[in-house]
Order: C-alpha cells, then sequence, then structure tokens
C-alpha cells in the first residue's frame, strides 16, 4: 500500500469538454454530465448524452458513495520504471449509487471485496487530485 | 449461399512464429499472403481483393495499399478493416464475401501480421504499445494501461459470480498448452502441468503469467474465392456459414456485467443464420488473449452453463478426441498470438483434413469467436467442409 504522497499515474489529456471533470475532481467534487433532456447520467464524459445525443448536459455532483462490482491487485507494472514504484496497488470497478460505473484505484486499503462500499477521496497525484475510491469507515 | 456460386476459403498461409528479429510487418503479411496464394494453386497476379490491418505495436496509416505495393498487386478492391482480435479476421472475410459477390473482386486475399514481439519502441517495458487504444483518459490516471488488468477484472467478476477458482483458469492453459506441443509452429515447446500454471508469477489478481497470451512475431494469411473456380484449382473449399457481431462498448472504463457483453448475441446469431447449434460443432477456435476470454465465450455460446466452463475444459471435451477440441493449434496462449489471424488459418486446415498430428477426426465444422478489446466487440464465425 502506498501512503498518499507517494502516489503516481500519467495525467489525463482532457479535451475542452471533459477538462471540466478533472477541474471539479481538482476542487474535491466528483461531477458528471447529466442531460437536460432525459435526466441521463453518464461516464466517461461525452459531449453528447450516450441514450438520446442530445448536447445540453449539467456537471451534476455525486455523493460519491458507491459499491465494488470487481477488482485487482495490479503486481507488475504496465507503464515503464514509473509504475514499479507504485506496485501492489488496486484498481477498482465501482457502480455509483447515482447508477454510472467508474473504473479507478483504491486508496487507504489493501484488501476489498465485491459488494463492499466505497467513497470517493481525492487523492494528490502530481500536483493534482484524482477521484480514487476508499472503503466506507476507513480515513 | 450455396451450389457454384458459393464463395469459400481456398488458400491458407502462415509464416514462423515467434521472435523474428529484422522483419518487419509489411514483410510478414507479404509472405504469409504469397503462401495462401500459392496453397490456393493461384500467382500473386490474380490477387485483385487486398484486406488487411496494420501492426498494433506501430502506428500506420494506409496498410493495405502499402501491403498491395510491396507485393506488386493493384487490387480493384482494397480495405484495411480494424474491430479487434479475430473478430477482424472473420470482418474481412465478410467483407472479402461481399466484395466478390458484386463483383468488385474474384480473388480476395486477408491477412493480419506484425511484429510486436521484436518491433516494439525502444525503451517500453511491460505490454505497452504505441497505438492508442480510446480510453486513456479514463483509465491511466487510475493505474490502468493495456489489457490485462481489464481483464482480471472480468476473471475476478466471473470468479466472485460462480464461486469458481485457479483450477478452472489452469485447466484452458494446460488443454490449449498440450496442442501446442502437437505444432512444429508454436512458441511454446514445454508441457504445462496444473502445478506448472499455479507456479506462474501473478501478474494483476486473479491473472497469472499463463493466463496471459503469447506477444508474438508472425503473420497468418486466407484467400477467398467462388467455390467452382476452388474446385477446378483443386484448392480447399471451407465454406462460411455465418458471420455476426456486436458490438457494446470500448474501453475497460465502461465495461458491462459479464451477462451484458457482447457474445451472446453474436453467437446466438451466428448459429442461428447457419441453422445450427452447439451440438453441431466438431471442433473450436476461441479467441484466447486470457483464459478467462475462453470461459467466458464457452457460457456465453451455449457450449457450458454459467460457471462450468471451467469443468467443461477438466473433463477432457476441449482437448483433442474429446467432444469439442478448443484451439488445437495451441491458440494465443501456447501457438502465438497473431491477432487471431491463426484461429482462422487452424479451422480452415483442420476442416480440408490438413493438420497432421494433431486432426480432428472428421472435423466437418468450427465455431470460430473473437473479442476485441475488453470484449467490446464480439464476433462469431460458423466455417463448414464444404
Ligand atoms: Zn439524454
Amino acid at each position: 500500500m502506498n501512503d498518499q504522497a507517494d502516489l503516481w499515474a500519467p495525467m489525463p489529456h482532457p479535451t475542452g469538454f471533459s477538462a471540466t471533470f478533472w477541474d471539479h475532481a481538482d476542487k474535491g467534487e466528483l461531477a458528471l454530465p447529466k442531460c437536460e433532456a432525459c435526466d441521463a447520467l453518464h461516464y466517461p464524459p461525452r459531449r453528447f448524452c450516450p441514450e438520446c445525443g442530445g448536447d445540453a448536459l449539467t456537471w451534476t455532483a455525486m455523493s460519491g458513495r458507491a459499491t465494488v462490482v470487481s477488482h485487482s491487485t495490479v503486481l507488475t507494472s504496465f507503464h515503464g520504471q514509473d509504475w514499479v514504484g507504485q506496485l501492489p496497488y488496486v484498481v477498482v470497478l465501482v457502480d455509483l449509487d447515482e447508477g454510472p460505473r467508474m473504473l479507478s484505484r483504491l486508496v487507504g486499503s489493501d484488501t476489498i471485496a465485491r459488494g463492499d462500499r466505497v467513497h470517493v477521496t481525492f487523492a494528490e497525484v502530481q500536483g493534482r487530485r484524482l477521484p480514487y475510491f476508499t472503503p466506507e469507515g476507513a480515513a | 449461399m450455396s451450389g457454384r456460386d458459393a464463395i469459400v476459403l481456398a488458400g491458407i498461409g502462415e509464416t514462423r512464429v515467434g521472435k523474428l528479429p529484422g522483419l518487419s510487418s509489411v514483410e510478414l503479411q507479404a509472405e504469409a499472403v504469397i503462401r495462401a496464394v500459392k496453397d490456393a494453386g493461384l500467382a500473386l497476379h490474380d490477387v485483385d481483393g487486398l484486406l488487411n490491418l496494420g501492426p498494433y505495436v506501430q502506428p500506420s496509416s494506409m496498410f493495405a495499399t502499402t501491403l498491395a505495393e510491396y507485393l506488386g498487386v493493384k487490387p480493384t478492391y482494397c480495405a484495411t478493416i480494424d474491430v479487434g482480435g479475430t473478430v477482424t479476421g472473420m470482418t474481412m472475410i465478410q467483407n472479402a464475401i461481399w466484395a466478390i459477390e458484386s463483383g468488385q473482386c474474384e480473388v480476395a486475399v486477408c491477412t493480419f501480421g506484425e511484429n510486436a514481439l521484436t518491433g516494439r519502441a525502444v525503451g517500453v517495458q511491460g505490454l505497452k504499445m504505441d497505438n492508442l487504444l480510446g480510453g486513456e483518459e479514463w483509465e491511466e490516471p487510475f493505474g490502468v494501461q493495456g489489457m490485462v488488468i481489464p481483464y482480471a477484472l472480468l476473471a475476478q467478476a466471473w470468479r466472485d459470480e460462480h464461486g469458481t477458482g485457479d483450477a478452472d483458469f489452469g485447466a484452458v492453459a494446460t488443454v490449449t498448452r498440450a496442442h501446442a506441443l502437437l505444432n512444429d509452429n508454436a512458441q511454446m515447446t514445454k508441457t504445462m502441468t496444473q502445478e506448472d500454471y499455479l507456479a506462474s508469477r501473478m501478474i494483476a489478481t486473479p491473472l497469472r503469467l499463463f493466463d496471459c497470451s503469447l506477444v508474438s512475431d508472425g503473420a497468418g494469411a486466407v484467400v477467398l474465392m467462388r467455390a467452382d473456380r476452388a474446385r477446378k484449382l483443386g484448392a480447399r473449399q471451407v465454406a462460411v456459414r455465418a458471420v455476426a457481431q456486436k458490438t457494446t462498448h470500448n474501453s475497460a472504463a465502461a465495461l458491462p456485467d459479464i451477462a451484458d457483453l457482447g457474445m451472446a448475441e453474436a453467437g446466438a446469431r451466428a448459429f442461428e443464420a447457419a441453422g445450427m447449434g452447439p451440438e453441431d460443432m466438431d471442433m473450436l477456435a476461441l479467441h484466447d488473449a486470457f483464459t478467462i476470454s475462453v470461459l467466458i465465450t464457452l457460457e456465453a455460446l451455449g457450449f457450458a452453463r454459467p460457471g462450468e466452463a471451467g469443468a467443461l475444459a477438466r473433463s477432457g471435451d476441449l482437448s483433442l478426441g474429446g467432444r469439442w477440441p478448443l484451439n488445437t493449434h495451441g491458440g494465443l496462449l501456447s501457438q502465438a498470438h497473431i491477432g487471431g489471424m491463426l484461429h482462422i488459418v487452424e479451422a480452415v486446415r483442420q476442416l480440408s483434413g490438413d493438420a497432421g498430428k494433431r486432426q480432428v477426426e472428421g472435423a466437418r465444422r468450427a465455431l470460430v469467436s473473437g473479442n476485441g478489446g475488453v470484449f467490446s466487440v464480439c464476433g462469431a464465425m460458423i466455417l463448414e467442409a464444404a
């Protein structure tokens, strides 16, 4: 398990639209686009609603609470030497309480199981804050 | 399609596989094409249709015309197709059939190959490739790169849903390895036991090294033409009874539940179009980028009930001599990873009765499956000896 100070990951290269997602994360908010036409929330963020094609989207704050769908403890770097120092780390697939599914990283614990409850935490990574998840009850 | 106008797979080509330093991707594809054309009893100047996929290991564009020029052929139908592992191969075949049917060309060659093992950019470690997969923004900041972690998430979900474990994964790995030992053109040449499987190092839980396919240099190709021409040439004649495809997503960040992956729909549509079912198949060529790929595919296509694919592998039914021999060439896991082109080549070889010591006795029908990305695009193709 890594101390939060040691976290490393490649930074996102957002589009003009998706930059808003990362900017919200920097402010400690998990916000997803919500379609004004059909009310659908979606992730990963796209300029057009994947339910109806609508382009009137409102960035909407999520509760940050979620349930684990799957997980993997990564023991091999897939990003050269940069990721070696992160090993082992845990990747999680979670369903937000509001519906959308997110792929993210687990911090604050080495162990997790399907069905476990988690909540978002904004980890400092190379000067940005990224929406990672941590088990309910953890700091 | 039947009768004299039917279009058949009439030639196959396969290069050596493994570590082939000094050979470029276009050179490998050219070699596979030349072998396939010769196998069909034709010459290169007979080729007027050329379909391929460029190398994943090096970003490329217009790779079909690159290959045409390299070979010195001037096709009237030329296209690059990219929908992922083995689905690319069957989609090339489907497009070749349409091109021949509509009069765009008469002899179409479909090929893929690359120098994925020796052609990686200098300094690249692990499995990172130069090409973008499209989901990087929503994967890399979370520690996800490439294909192993997405498949590990699927594998963990499958285990949690069914209470299955290591023995199921090891069964797929060992069955496939046993078949590779009967193939002189395979990267893996040593026996693998269940103990060897369990001793292989963990890459990303629950996937071990022996759950993962190989990285390979090499190429494969197939030739299609009308059946009457193939008959006159004395060439192979394997008919394509059905091809079906389903796309549900692309990146791991949009990974659905296993029950919502597209393989079941693709398989059902292929079986319906062919008027056949799993019980009619004599052999299986299933895309096996990872052991979990095979387990999920067997269940989605109806060869095993949910959670029971591992038991099917352990029963011997997927081994040579069993009911549905699986990946008799050794597959991506133990022969080589050539994007699934060699699954198609092997199926045609088997249905031509030409597979030597690994021949499936009396094989007339084969199910070929593929999936690109992380079961993002799923495909099923049914082949039958004509
Ligand atoms: Zn909408």
